[in-house]
């Protein structure tokens, strides 16, 4: 007979006591373990979006240049308007990458986004987005064909694109679009990008990237986008683009961004959320820790008598403290027990509603369970304390 | 502990024990010098205040006088730690009360067995001795069922088996037939008498009731807080069972 089985029949003798008390121990885990429940599974759904590339994909984008070595602040364009940078990027700059021959990188496609119509008349406009880029672009994308292939002369539509330029048309290869008023076959048609950020390209007409900017009459391409050849060559390729293009741009008007640079940034702020949630709902934990406390220091002035019988019988303040403690302990662990069940049953059926996996963490149900031990001890020490300190006689004179 | 024949059992000097404080404080002792030696049956007599239970506990070592000496067996009580009093309570004392004080919700052989828990007795031999305790008092055939499935008297006497089965030196009773019917009552004191005669087992017990205190060997009377007269029973005077434990079967 020790202290658990003692405290166990406790518990049992005042089931109703017991889970009301439980109640509030309930609640808090319940709400702590689904919050970090429901965080850790929309992290996870975000990063998987990300890795469906891997997470290898870097993008240089233009920047204003830091002559002075000052960073450049925004809103400093005409009229201190909030405006584009002006970009120095060019077709040779993407080249140069590519001739670095670094086994990093496995993909470099340039890429611009033209300021043109696209219509499947010779006049009119369909609200598509036009993009002059490379073969490389679908690869480092992970982009598919449905039919047909990318071409030097010709334009490769995304899924929702054909839709708009041809409904009902299965097949459009051989058709003419018209891409700022220049005739230009279709040669490819694009399976429906699902990812989260590849969804762009369902709405998107590819032309070959030199086409496209005569077409529009620019010079500059908008970004150049790099596929690294791994996730562990990342950093590797992060360099090389950065050495080849500081030896092109001495002013250092671009920008290196790794896709890894934002799945980070999106993770620290989810995190962030998800701790402060948390936060939050241990204040319950800490409410229901008291109701522990509070029902504990009742327990001791009904059981006067139960504890006068046992000291009476030799049994130690210690013996007393371990008993009271055990209870209060096994309270709140059986509290927190119920809280994971119900969180994991809440956070399954959230998942499924909201469509992203939200099992509990292992890192979840550690946190529930050592927060109920830790509510256990530290509320029902005070209690435990109370009655392993009462002298015997006092107990047994209570009636 | 040593074990010394030749010290008393019980050996106090002036022995106080003050409640409250101030204009309010009430002696429940008033200096009270006591000895009882091994193998006595001594009845603490008095009316209720005269201070017959307060004494009562603090040789029991369930409360602590203001001042004055206790020795039990020889050692100075007020010199010990409350987890050795503890221990003392649990090993070489044994008490019943007036009230049913068996926990409710263990069985008569599981109320038996707690103090020997606490005193850290091998589960085997707390069993053992737990049955042959209750044997003893004649309830092994009820040593399964919970304290409200025995009777008032059946409920002493497993209280009367839990207090001897250590092997304590001194059994304290604290009105152990006020709660009892006549025959029960009977049944328990011929326990005590065969607990004295037959195994010398040192017995005090607090009583009002002079027919109670017509069991024992020696009488002491308290009034507020002081012995008033301390004085053995005559041999025909007092009331003895023929065969005590065919009172008890």
């Amino acid at each position: 007979m020790n202290a658990f089985s003692i405290a166990l029949d406790s518990i049992w003798a005042h089931r109703l006591r017991s889970a009301l008390t439980a109640l509030g121990i309930v609640i808090g885990v319940f709400a702590v373990v689904t919050l970090t429940s429901l965080g850790s599974g929309v992290r996870s759904y975000v990063s998987g979006q990300f890795s469906s590339f891997g997470a290898t994909l870097i993008t240089v984008t233009p920047a204003l240049p830091h002559a002075s070595g000052a960073k450049p602040h925004f809103g400093r364009g005409p009229n201190n308007n909030f405006v584009n940078v002006p970009s120095t990027l060019t077709i040779t700059d993407a080249n140069a990458i590519t001739l670095a021959h670094s086994p990093d990188i496995s993909q470099v496609a340039p890429v611009a986004v033209l300021p043109v119509t696209v219509s499947p008349t010779p006049r009119g406009s369909s609200g598509l987005a036009a993009t002059g880029t490379t073969a490389s672009y679908f690869k480092a994308e992970q982009l598919s064909f449905a039919a047909g292939r990318f071409t030097q002369t010709g334009a490769v539509l995304g899924s929702s694109a054909l839709h708009t330029l041809f409904p009902g048309v299965k097949n459009p290869i051989g058709r003419t679009i018209y891409v700022g008023q220049a005739p230009i076959p279709v040669t490819g048609v694009l399976h429906a990008a699902s990812g989260l950020l590849s969804k762009a390209a369902n709405n998107t007409i590819f032309v070959d990237v030199s086409k496209g900017l005569q077409i529009s009459d620019l010079h500059n391409i908008s970004e150049i986008l790099v596929a690294a050849s791994g996730n562990s060559a990342v950093n590797g390729a992060g360099q090389v683009i950065t050495r080849v293009m500081s030896l092109r741009h001495p002013s250092g008007d671009f920008t290196v961004t790794k896709d890894t640079q934002i799945l980070k940034t999106i993770n620290s702020t989810l995190s962030t959320i998800t701790t402060f949630l948390s936060g939050l709902a241990a204040i319950s934990l800490l409410v229901g820790g008291i109701g522990i406390m509070n029902i504990m220091l009742v327990t001791v002035t009904e059981r006067f008598r139960e504890i006068g019988i046992r000291k009476a019988l030799g049994a130690r303040d210690s013996d007393i403290l371990v008993q009271f403690l055990a209870e209060s302990v096994l309270l709140s662990l059986l509290g927190g027990a119920i809280g994971v069940l119900l969180s994991a049953l809440a956070s399954h059926m959230i998942g499924q509603l909201a469509g992203f996996p939200a099992g509990l963490t292992l890192d979840a149900v550690a946190l529930a369970v050592g927060f109920s031990l830790l509510v256990g001890i530290v509320f029902g020490v005070i209690p435990a304390f109370r009655a392993a300190r009462l002298m015997p006689a006092e107990a047994l004179r209570t009636e | 502990m040593i074990q010394d024949i030749n010290h008393p059992i019980i050996e106090t000097h002036q022995l106080r024990r003050r409640y409250g404080r101030g204009d309010a404080a009430m002696d429940g002792l008033a200096g009270v010098d006591l000895t009882v030696r091994r193998g006595e049956m001594v009845a603490l007599m008095g009316p209720s205040g005269s201070g017959k239970s307060t004494l009562m506990q603090i040789l029991g070592l369930l409360d602590r006088p203001t001042s004055g000496s206790y020795y039990l067996n020889g050692t100075d009580v007020s010199r010990l730690t409350t987890a050795e009093q503890a221990e003392l309570r649990g090993r070489r004392l044994g008490f019943v009360f007036q009230g049913i004080y068996l926990l409710p919700r263990l069985n008569a052989i599981r109320n038996v067995e707690l103090p020997m828990v606490y005193a850290r007795f091998p589960a085997n031999e707390r069993k053992h001795r737990a049955l042959e305790s209750l044997s003893r008092v004649g309830l092994a055939e009820l040593a399964n069922r919970r304290p409200n499935q025995l009777s008032g008297g059946q409920a002493q006497r497993v209280a009367i088996a839990r207090a001897v089965a250590p092997g304590p030196d001194l059994l304290l009773a604290d009105e152990p037939t006020g709660a009892l019917d006549r025959a029960s009552g009977r049944e328990v004191l011929a326990l005590f008498q065969y607990l004295n005669d037959d195994l010398g087992l040192t017995i005090v017990i607090v009583t009002h009731d002079p027919l109670v205190g017509r069991h024992a060997r020696r009488i002491v009377e308290l009034e507020d807080g002081r012995i008033i007269s301390d004085t053995p029973v005559n041999e025909k005077d007092r009331i003895v069972a023929e065969h005590p434990l065919e009172v008890i079967r």
